[in-house]
C-alpha cells in the first residue's frame, strides 16, 4: 500500500512538472519530499495498529520496552529503504534522473532513512496514545525534520551532479548522521515513559 | 497524584517585590532606549534602537524554551502535575517572545538590509530556526488537545517536548554554519562586540535582563492562576 502511494505521488509530480527540464537540486527536493510524506503516512500506524488490535497488553507484559521499540525500528527502516529504492528508480524513470555518484546517494538514503525511522517511530507511538488522533503526526514530525531535510537534499544533490565528490558533503554527511544517532539515543531514552504510560 | 501539598506555590510578596522592580526596570530601558543618542550608523541609523527590542527576545525565547524542558524533564521523574502546568506557561510565554522577535526581525530587516527588494521572507538561519521552534511549540499545544486524561497529556508532552528539543544542536549550530546570514557573528561578518558601540551597550545588556525579569513576570503570574484553575477543576490546560 504504501509502495503504491510512492508510485502514485511520484507519477502525479511527474505529471505535474510536464516537459519542462528541472535542475539537479529540485529533483532531489522533490525525492526527498515524497519519502517524507510517505513516512509521515505510512509509518504513523506502527504503534496504533498495536492498540486496536489489542497486542499492547501482551507486548508490555512479555518484552522489555527497547525491544518494542528496536522490532518497530527496524521495521520501519526496511519499508523506508523500499520506499527509497522504489523512489529512485521511479525518478530515474519517470523524470530522466542520471545519478553520478550512486554509492553517496545510496549513503544518504541510508543514513537519512535511519534518522527519519527513529523520528517517525518514537512520534507514532506518542500519537497512539492520544485520544483523537486525526493528521497529528505530519504536525509533530515535520518541523522537527527540517534540519534533517536542508541536508539530505543538498547531499543528495551533490549526488546527482557528482561534481565535487565525496569531499562536498562532509558538513552534511555529518550532520545526517548525528541527527540520526541523537533521535535514535533520544527514542531509546524516552520511549519507557510513553510506552509504560 | 499529589493534591493541595503547596496550596500557595510562589511567595507572593517576593513576588511583588520583583514584579515592581522588573516594571521599574524596563521604564527606565525602554526612556533610555528611544533617548540616548548613539553616532550615526550607516543604512541602519535610527532603527538601530530595534537592537534593545528584537535581540532580548531571542534571550527571552531561549530561557522560556530552558525552563519548559526543565520542567517536562521533572514532569516525567516526578509526574507532579504543577511541574506540567510550569512546563506549559513557559512554552505559551516562549512562543510569545518568538512571535514578537520574529516580527521585530521581519519589520526590521525588510527596512534596511533588504531595502528596495520587496521582499518581506528571508531564509536567514535564524528565521529559520525560530520559525522551526515556533511550529513544534505548534505542535506541542496540539498535542496537548488531543488528550483527554490530564495524566496521560502531562507524561506524553512531555516527552514530545524533549524529544523536540534534540532538534536544537542543529539549529543553534549547524544550520548557521550551512547558510549565509547577514547577521553579526555569522561567517564572515563582525562579531556583535565589535561593531556595537559602547552606548547602546549601555542599554542593551539591561533590557535583556529587563525582558527576562518580564518573562519571569507573565510566567509566574500565570502559572498561579492555572494553580488555582487546576485545584478548582483537575485539569491542567488554561
Amino acid at each position: 500500500m504504501l509502495l503504491m502511494f510512492v508510485m502514485s505521488s511520484l507519477f502525479l509530480i511527474a505529471l505535474a512538472i510536464g516537459q519542462d527540464p528541472i535542475s539537479e537540486h529540485m529533483k532531489s527536493a522533490l525525492l526527498w519530499v515524497v519519502i517524507m510524506f510517505s513516512a509521515a503516512i505510512g509509518l504513523g500506524r506502527s504503534f496504533i495498529a498495536e492498540e486496536e488490535r489489542g497486542t499492547v497488553l501482551l507486548l508490555q507484559l512479555n518484552v522489555r520496552g527497547s525491544q518494542v521499540l528496536a522490532g518497530k525500528l527496524i521495521f520501519n527502516f526496511i519499508l523506508l529503504a523500499a520506499v527509497d529504492l522504489v523512489g529512485l528508480g521511479m525518478f530515474s524513470f519517470l523524470l530522466d534522473m542520471q545519478v553520478e555518484n550512486l554509492s553517496l546517494m545510496l549513503l544518504v538514503l541510508t543514513l537519512g532513512s535511519i534518522g527519519l525511522a527513529g523520528a517517525t517511530t518514537l512520534l507514532s507511538a506518542i500519537i497512539a496514545r492520544a485520544s483523537n488522533k486525526g493528521p497529528l503526526l505530519p504536525v509533530l514530525l515535520f518541523p522537527m525534520l527540517i534540519p534533517l531535510l536542508l541536508s539530505v537534499v543538498r547531499a543528495a544533490s551533490q549526488a546527482l551532479e557528482g561534481g565535487l565528490g565525496w569531499s562536498g558533503v562532509q558538513v552534511e554527511l555529518t550532520t545526517i548522521g548525528a541527527f540520526a544517532g541523537v533521535v535514535l539515543t533520544a527514542s531509546f531514552l524516552l520511549f519507557e515513559f510513553v510506552w509504560t504510560e | 497524584m499529589k493534591q493541595d501539598v503547596q496550596p500557595l506555590i510562589v511567595n507572593v510578596k517576593r513576588y511583588t517585590l520583583v514584579r515592581n522592580l522588573v516594571f521599574g526596570w524596563l521604564t527606565v530601558v525602554l526612556f533610555a532606549g528611544f533617548l540616548l543618542n548613539f553616532p550615526k550608523i550607516n543604512i541602519l541609523e535610527h532603527t538601530a534602537r530595534n537592537l534593545y527590542f528584537h535581540v532580548p527576545m531571542w534571550f527571552t525565547m531561549m530561557a522560556a524554551a530552558f525552563v519548559s524542558g526543565y520542567h517536562s524533564l521533572k514532569v516525567l521523574q516526578t509526574g507532579d502535575p504543577l511541574r506540567d502546568i510550569r512546563a506549559l506557561q513557559a512554552a505559551r510565554i516562549g512562543t510569545f517572545f518568538g512571535i514578537l522577535g520574529l516580527s521585530t526581525g521581519i519589520v526590521w530587516s525588510r527596512f534596511t538590509w533588504y531595502v528596495g527588494t520587496d521582499v518581506w521572507w528571508n531564509f536567514d538561519p535564524r528565521q529559520i530556526m525560530v520559525s522551526i521552534q515556533l511550529l513544534i511549540y505548534g505542535g506541542y499545544f496540539v498535542l496537548r488537545s488531543a488528550f483527554d486524561e490530564p495524566n496521560r497529556r502531562a507524561k506524553i508532552s512531555a516527552v514530545f517536548n524533549l524529544f523536540a528539543m534534540t532538534a536544537l544542536p542543529f539549529l543553534l549550530y549547524v544550520i548557521p554554519r550551512q547558510m549565509e546570514s547577514l547577521h553579526p557573528g555569522a561567517e564572515g561578518n563582525p562579531a556583535f562586540s565589535q561593531i556595537t558601540h559602547p552606548v547602546m551597550r549601555l542599554v542593551f545588556y539591561p533590557a535583556i535582563i529587563g525582558f527576562i525579569g518580564l518573562f519571569w513576570v507573565l510566567y509566574t503570574q500565570r502559572v498561579r492562576v492555572a494553580w488555582l484553575k487546576y485545584r478548582v477543576t483537575q485539569d491542567s490546560e488554561m
